[in-house]
């Protein structure tokens, strides 16, 4: 029962979290790492974590990146979670002269060094850890997170929110390609709600 | 804007909750898993496992409730409590924490910090650093703190200050800061140490030990106050003085950013 939806698994990090959020809002999960399971999925999610390097070296130049690439180019839906939506954009400040999937324009940033918050001088960490709000809409997720895409330089910004004077992409989508920069699996309730809307919304225009 | 954090703590000894979860709707009082779904279901913005047991067998009985408190949540859940090696922080993640907390260890063996942070990903590296006031110097023009270890029993003479800074060039993702001369007291954190803790330290900073009453967490959040980044308190919570949602309501009426949830503000 429930729609299929595969979850690409590189060997970093827990899945659990994100398959049981996927599961709850009536996915049917399939882990893997097989790149013939991923090329024939008719849905998939990428969460991301570790260093934008070398998730670029296994994924944009191997067999898992490829698979990827054809589910995308398909037009099946796609959801990149954290790293896995910044694999999407060009490529990131995090590993210079390394390139990401180049499916949505725009580069990764890092976050400056001694950002306060606005308004006063209590100085703003990095990673920006915790809950943020997003606009549109006003819901709270939960981010961790050191590199970000500026809000201003995503053509196909879905959400954005502020962590000091940065304004960054919260969420994006294009057709059906979503990403989201925070980790819906760690949001209750906003978190299975975006899931949802992914899971739902399908290929989009 | 980021909010503030607030975090309940819950100390488990060979599998079960203990100093008591006693707020309503609970069957099971000393059941992790019910009180971790409980805080949960109030709008914890993380949950916090301590492991206090101090035995081989009781660490595989808190591996086994990690395990099996992950899928109630839908929050992170940071674990910590002697935790010795990698091999220990492995397993942790694998049953399903999001972060893990290191404390003895990484004083007696710091490269540790950085061999994790590299595996894992700073976001998840916690370091717990339980620190006490100590005797200033004659030269000292300011309060002086020093770490201490094994539980709070044994001093290290190491500057609290110099070494929190250390952990975050280390590459640790997280500071947990324990006043040990606030701990069980209900006076309220040690403002001034996690105060100049949290503007010195570039990584987030969460305040604990001593929490009696919501005013204690504003102090301990506020700009003008100990500044930190999140507030963990266990007592406050487990008797059911107050709820996740009471208290955000609280900081939220006195300037606290906090994310307050949809059922909070119906009173829940």
């Amino acid at each position: 029962m429930g729609r299929e939806l595969t979850i690409v698994d590189v060997g970093l990090g827990n899945l659990a979290s994100a398959e049981r959020a996927l599961h709850q809002v009536g996915a049917a999960v399939t882990i893997t790492s097989d790149p013939d399971i991923i090329a024939t999925s008719r849905m998939l999610v990428f969460p991301g974590q570790g260093a934008f390097g070398a998730m670029t070296d296994d994924i944009v130049n191997g067999a898992i990146g490829a698979a990827v690439k054809m589910v995308i180019e398909r037009g099946d839906p796609f959801l990149g979670i954290c790293l896995g939506m910044q694999l999407l954009f060009e490529g990131s400040a995090e590993s210079d002269g390394r390139v990401g999937l180049g499916i949505l324009p725009g580069r990764c940033q890092r976050f400056p060094l001694n950002m306060t918050e606005p308004g006063s001088d209590r100085p703003l960490k990095v990673p920006h850890m915790g809950w943020n709000d997003v606009s549109p809409g006003g819901d709270h997720y939960y981010f961790v997170h050191s590199y970000y895409v500026p809000a201003e330089d995503c053509p196909d910004l879905m959400w954005s929110t502020t962590y000091g004077d940065v304004s960054l992409a919260a969420a994006v989508r294009r057709d059906n390609i979503y990403g989201c920069q925070f980790h819906p699996e760690k949001s209750q309730n906003a978190g299975l709600k975006f899931l949802r809307g992914f899971i739902l919304g399908g290929r989009g225009s | 804007m980021l909010k503030r954090r607030i975090i309940p703590c819950l100390d488990v000894h060979n599998g079960r909750v203990v100093k008591g979860v006693h707020f309503k709707g609970l069957r099971d009082a000393g059941d992790p898993i019910e009180a971790a779904r409980a805080y949960d279901k109030q709008g914890a913005d993380e949950i916090c496992l301590l492991d206090i047991t101090a035995t081989t067998e009781g660490r595989e009985t808190f591996v086994d409730v990690v395990r099996r408190v992950a899928p109630q949540l839908f929050v992170p859940m940071t674990v910590g409590g002697g935790i010795r090696r990698a091999s220990d922080v492995r397993r942790l993640l694998n049953a399903g924490a999001d972060k893990v907390a290191l404390n003895s260890a990484a004083v007696t063996n710091p490269n540790l910090i950085r061999s994790l942070a590299d595996n894992y990903g700073s976001q998840c590296i916690v370091i717990a650093v339980d620190v006490r006031r100590i005797d200033p110097r004659p030269h000292d023009r300011h309060p002086m703190f020093e770490v201490v270890i094994n539980g709070g029993k044994r001093g290290t003479g190491i500057d609290a200050l110099w070494w929190c800074e250390r952990v975050a060039a280390l590459g640790a993702g997280e500071l947990l800061l324990t006043s040990m001369d606030k701990d069980g007291t209900k006076e309220g954190y040690d403002l001034w140490i996690t105060r100049e803790i949290a503007r010195r330290v570039p990584i987030p900073i969460i305040a604990s030990g001593g929490v009696g009453e919501l005013e204690h967490l504003r102090q301990g959040l506020a700009s003008d106050a100990g500044a930190a980044d999140a507030a963990l308190a266990a007592s406050i919570f487990h008797f059911g003085l107050y709820t996740i949602g009471q208290a955000k309501q609280y900081l939220q009426n006195h300037g606290i950013p906090v994310r307050i949830l949809d059922s909070n503000k119906a009173g829940g």
